[in-house]
């Protein structure tokens, strides 16, 4: 009798252990490595990139100044320096707000475009700057005589790097505010505007902008922005058409900010994280050619929202969505199977005093977890702040990083992970966030009892190449033939 | 054993948040998703209209009706926030002239002065997916043969021609449904006390609604009252 009544508790324990999600408390999400930053003073900052500056080999956090210097945070022995000196770099002048890296001469380094804005809107004073590197010594395109003419005058938010053609030559979407769009190529050695012959020169309140395999096979734009629709760019043979409206995206009474490409579903292929500006966060997935929102409520509720980011923080094999707002506490959520988003409770990095104005990934001491580095500024000055999630010994990664033909990070590019559990791609960061770029590495936690892991990466020509017998905690870096 | 389950169930739903339901619609949302669809040109001007059409086309329970209701402004066709107060106020029914009183969800006080003045409730039937339901709603004669038809309005939105256009706004006995008159009743005398002394419905609404169009300079003022009068 005594068995009988245990059996039938035990099952009975088991069917409501499976029927019901239960939101017990976790342990802490983040640690605070801050103290790794040397020289963290309080400052206005905005958006950070990474790239590998210095081509050693390893990424820095590229952090832009306002009104303060740009700065070039590198890991040297377990610590955060800057290592760059150089005035038309530092640029402590000049009002930096957005930042992206990428190759746009197809030497293989990537030049830095960093977006100055000292008005609101319209017309501003200070020019944007574009770094290049030449014997060591940095230099900025836009102040060649040549160049001159094409400089961009107009305030604006965010950049993305938009590898229109698929053939390794990068453009630079300049999302302005209150003035056209900018698309800044290099045609016959001089930097040169096409946003109106690739019908990219509508005037909007440009905010956040993402670019990768969104709808073709080609570099699509996603840009969200304020007091008029997003645009949804899809890449016709280079030229672009905004379809936006047709698939469901253009939001037009709300004001985006952030954005991130993610796939939500596990399913391979990028959709769309986008977060209103006090307004409903989306989290779009295509079905039958439309988008379609499921962020459930705790996701999509109103916030201070500047920088989404997508990435797997403690390598357990599922992304989490970190949203980065400002002067409100910031958020964190887990994307379950089918999309299912769960908020993970932070303390650390929850910074309810914090006026966060970006923030980005990279694992940049290489120890196979990823660093999330968050600026602050805006409205008060205050240092930026480094956080790592506090990881399971037993958990594994494999991080790809895809390199072009030109030998620069094929950013754009989609990786996917194919195994027994998923088949989960992630985009080489273009630019993302709200002024910021990730590190240009598809970075994976393993899952538990995940096996037969196969890699898919799709270059920004749409062609694939396939890697099997994979071993794990790793990087890879494939070259593009 | 069912005692000691009883009691292991009830101590664990006290100590342990469970989400045990479906998530509720967020019908806020949804509008806002759909602005695009609902106003193409992106003209809401008194396009209260349009969204009565597009949220009785859902195929939604009479809650859904109801809930959505109550987050558009009929006069002005601007959104209002989730959890806003509604006014009390009578309107008078079309057929028999009786003061029917309810709650109207306006985006602000003047509309409700507008819609107090300018419009007429009519009882509706309709079927919902949870049954047929009847509820008044607030209609506006035909207004496409007006010669002074306001043009910050889009005309199309409401007319074909000079009928109503049946495709974009419900056409109820032909007069144009702008929204849901909530919990509406037939009036007793307390009500129209309470509406007449009540500080906005009574007073202000005394006020404005003796002042000369063209010195209107509040609310949706000129456009709607051009539309409906």
């Amino acid at each position: 009798m005594f068995i009988k009544k245990v059996n039938y508790l035990y099952k009975f324990l088991i069917i409501f252990s499976l029927i019901l999600p239960i939101n017990i408390s976790r342990a802490e999400f983040f640690k605070d490595i801050s103290n790794i930053i040397t020289i963290n003073e309080s400052r206005l900052s905005y958006g950070v990139s990474v790239t590998d500056i210095n081509s050693d080999g390893n990424n820095e956090f590229i952090v832009t100044g306002f009104g303060y210097p740009n700065l070039a945070l590198g890991y040297i022995d377990g610590k955060l320096k800057n290592i760059i000196q150089e005035d038309v770099f530092l640029d402590r002048d000049r009002k930096t707000i957005s930042v992206a890296a990428c190759d746009i001469d197809k030497d293989g380094f990537e030049e830095i475009y960093f977006l100055n804005t000292d008005t609101y809107s319209g017309t501003k004073k200070y020019s944007d700057r574009i770094i290049d590197k030449s014997n060591n010594n940095y230099f900025d395109l836009f102040e060649l005589k040549k160049n001159i003419e094409n400089l961009n005058l107009t305030a604006g938010r965010s950049v993305v790097c938009v590898d229109r053609k698929g053939d390794g030559e990068y453009g630079i979407y300049v999302a302005n505010y209150g003035g056209p769009t900018r698309f800044y190529e290099i045609e016959n050695n001089t930097i040169t505007d096409k946003a109106k012959t690739l019908n990219l020169d509508k005037v909007t309140g440009g905010r956040a902008v993402v670019s990768g395999h969104i709808l073709t096979d080609r570099a699509d734009i996603f840009a969200a922005n304020e007091r008029g629709a997003n645009f949804l760019l899809k890449n016709n043979d280079g030229k672009f058409e905004d379809v936006a409206f047709d698939y469901r995206v253009d939001d037009v009474i709300q004001n985006g900010r952030g954005t991130a490409l993610s796939d939500i579903y596990y399913r391979g292929r990028l959709d769309i994280l986008s977060g209103n500006w006090n307004g409903y966060h989306r989290a779009y997935v295509l079905e039958n050619n439309e988008f379609k929102d499921i962020g459930n409520k705790a996701f999509d509720r109103p916030s201070r929202i500047r920088t989404i980011i997508s990435a797997d923080f403690d390598n357990d094999g599922f992304d989490e969505v970190f949203m980065n707002n400002i002067a409100e506490p910031n958020k964190l959520f887990k994307i379950n199977e089918n999309g299912k988003f769960e908020e993970i409770k932070l303390k650390t990095a929850l910074e309810t005093q914090g006026f966060g104005t970006g923030a980005a990934v990279a694992d940049i001491d290489n120890d196979g977890i990823l660093e999330l580095l968050v600026s602050h500024g805006e409205s008060k000055a205050q240092p930026l702040t480094l956080y790592k999630a506090k990881v399971d010994k037993n958990n594994k990664y494999l991080r790809i990083k895809p390199i072009n033909k030109f030998g620069a990070p094929a950013r754009g590019a989609t990786v996917t992970l194919i195994s027994n559990q998923r088949k989960h791609s992630k985009t080489i960061d273009a630019g993302s966030g709200y002024l910021c770029q990730m590190e240009p590495v598809a970075h994976y936690g393993i899952r538990k009892n995940e096996k037969e892991f196969r890699i898919e990466v799709k270059w920004t020509n749409g062609k694939k190449v396939f890697i099997d017998k994979i071993k794990l905690n790793q990087t890879i870096t494939i070259k593009q033939k | 054993m069912k005692n000691i389950l009883l009691k292991f169930f009830l101590v664990f739903a006290v100590f342990f948040p469970v989400e045990l339901v479906a998530e509720e619609k967020n019908y806020h949302k949804e509008l806002i998703t759909d602005w695009s669809r609902i106003f193409p040109d992106k003209n809401r001007n008194a396009a209260g209209p349009k969204f009565f059409k597009y949220i009785i086309d859902k195929k939604i329970t009479y809650k859904d009706f109801i809930e959505f209701n109550k987050l558009y402004c009929a006069v002005s066709g601007s959104l209002i926030d989730p959890g806003s107060d509604s006014e009390f106020l009578f309107i008078k029914e079309n057929k028999t002239n009786n003061k029917i009183c309810g709650n109207y969800y306006r985006c602000c006080v003047p509309c409700s002065c507008d819609i107090m003045k300018y419009s007429e409730v009519q009882k509706m039937k309709y079927k919902f997916i949870d049954g047929l339901r009847e509820f008044y709603v607030i209609t506006i004669k035909n207004p496409c043969n007006k010669n002074d038809f306001p043009n910050r309005v889009n005309k199309e939105y409401f007319c074909d021609g000079k009928k109503i256009n049946s495709d974009q706004v419900y056409n109820l006995n032909n007069r144009i449904v702008i929204g849901l008159l909530h919990n509406g009743r037939t009036c007793k005398n307390d009500d129209i006390d309470l509406v007449k002394n009540h500080e906005i419905t009574g007073r202000y609404c005394e006020l404005r609604n003796n002042t000369p169009l063209e010195e209107l300079d509040a609310g949706m003022g000129d456009i709607f009252i051009k539309l409906a009068r």
